[in-house]
């Protein structure tokens, strides 16, 4: 842009035409224009650009080095161990809800069992006082049962006595009628110890 | 159309009188261009890491979000390919990878891109292997030589061995200076050419034509600098693992080599 005048062909035929040409002739044009026509290669700018850039290595390479690294790895160090201990924090705080979690089954299993222990207990005792009531009753009703067996003995013996005194009236009655006298005592008691000793 | 070499081309901007140093000889002081590029993405990386890293908090913002995976990056590069010990050289190797990417950022959006020149790429190369002779020669002396002879090798393979190994280490450097020259220039060169077509293209230079290759040649200007911003970050991220890998090579010299 500064030289106008030095357009594209001018610089290609130079660089094509004349290449060979100032090496040998024109020492001051060669180094002038570089070899091959490329900018890159005008040495005269070379020593300038390299301590220019050593110096601005140098420094970045200080910053870096002392300020920007340490900034960066303190900043990164911090993250990993904020991270590391809220995961520590995590993983106890889970730890402890697991625990709790494990009581309160522990307890829940406590507590239906102590409830089981108690229904049981109440059914066997609910059932022990009934099986205890009925044993009265059935007592008192078996005690029942036999004073009215040994009331109804007692009545059919008496009954069993009136009887006797029944079958010989009936007895000389029948004599009486039969034969037309009638038959002293002696005589039905001695035909009821035969029957007896018959039977 | 304009010169797409013309681009590269160092301008005094303000003129200086040439000092003799001790060792570069006399040395041309005028502040050029690429001092203004270099000054501009030294500056903008300092403000970035500045402002990353000023207030930074444990839950990141946007800004330090994207600092610390840079940092990250870095970082991580660092200590899976050097080890233990790349923490000690995090500090070079991120210098090394900022200030190569936003010199080659700043090429794609101001007007002269310092990684195109041939003297700031070599001054990285010869840096970085510079590093890497200083870390060998320190760390194990004489035993430094040792990096070049391979462990397992028949003793009969061993003197070709050897100078294949020297070869490639003498070449290091070139690779690295080249290769982030070639990929800058050759993207900046592409990208003014398509530029110049556009220009001939609107100012009728190349008549009717022109209703077809402007608008092809925008696109493929629009493509390439996407490509452009592609590699401009690919190649820093070369040149930092490139970095690693060489000084992993003095650092872990006789373990793993």
């Amino acid at each position: 842009m500064a030289d106008p005048t030095q357009s594209a062909p001018a610089v290609s035929t130079h660089g094509a035409g004349a290449s060979p040409a100032p090496g040998a002739t024109h020492e001051a044009a060669g180094a002038e224009h570089g070899s091959g026509g490329l900018p890159q290669f005008e040495f005269q700018h070379w020593g300038g650009q390299i301590a220019y850039l050593l110096v601005l290595f140098a420094i970045l390479y200080v910053l870096i080095a002392r300020v920007f690294t340490p900034r960066m790895r303190r900043v990164i160090d911090e993250r990993a161990s904020t991270i590391a201990g809220a995961l520590e924090a995590a993983r106890q705080v889970q730890a402890e809800a697991l625990e709790q979690s494990r009581a309160a089954a522990a307890d829940l299993a406590e507590a239906r069992a102590r409830s089981q222990a108690l229904a049981f207990d109440a059914r066997a005792k609910a059932a022990a006082e009934a099986a205890e009531r009925s044993a009265i009753e059935e007592a008192k009703l078996a005690a029942q049962l036999a004073e009215a067996e040994t009331r109804i003995a007692g009545m059919r013996d008496s009954a069993m006595a009136q009887i006797g005194a029944v079958a010989n009236d009936t007895a000389m009655a029948i004599i009486e009628k039969l034969t037309g006298k009638s038959a002293s005592a002696a005589d039905l008691k001695a035909a009821s110890a035969v029957r007896g000793g018959a039977a | 159309m304009a010169d797409p070499l013309h681009q590269f081309k160092i301008e005094k901007i303000v003129d200086l009188p040439d000092v003799t140093l001790p060792g570069l000889g006399s040395v041309d002081l005028a502040i050029t261009n690429s001092h203004v590029a270099m000054t501009v993405a030294f500056a903008a990386i300092v403000l970035f890491l500045t402002a990353v890293t000023s207030n930074a908090q444990v839950v990141p913002g946007r800004l330090q979000t994207v600092g610390e995976g840079v940092f990250g990056l870095i970082d991580n590069l660092t200590e899976s390919i050097i080890g233990h010990e790349g923490r000690k050289l995090f500090p070079f190797v991120f210098t090394v990878f900022t200030l190569i990417l936003g010199m080659n950022f700043l090429g794609l959006m101001l007007a002269f891109t310092a990684t195109s020149q041939i003297a700031v790429t070599a001054t990285f190369g010869v840096l970085t292997i510079g590093l890497v002779l200083i870390i060998g020669f320190a760390k194990h002396g004489l035993g430094f030589f040792k990096l070049f002879v391979p462990s397992g090798v028949p003793w009969v393979l061993l003197p070709v061995i050897i100078l294949i190994e020297f070869a490639s280490f003498l070449l290091r450097p070139v690779t690295l200076t080249l290769r982030l020259f070639g990929n800058m220039m050759g993207g900046h060169v592409a990208l003014k050419v398509f530029a110049g077509f556009v220009a001939a293209a609107v100012i009728g230079k190349i008549g009717l034509l022109g209703l077809l290759v402007g608008p092809l040649s925008i696109g493929m200007v629009t493509a390439l600098t996407a490509l452009e911003f592609l590699v401009a970050f690919l190649q820093a991220f070369v040149f930092a693992v490139l970095t690693c890998i060489y000084l992993n090579d003095v650092v872990n010299l006789g373990h793993g080599h």
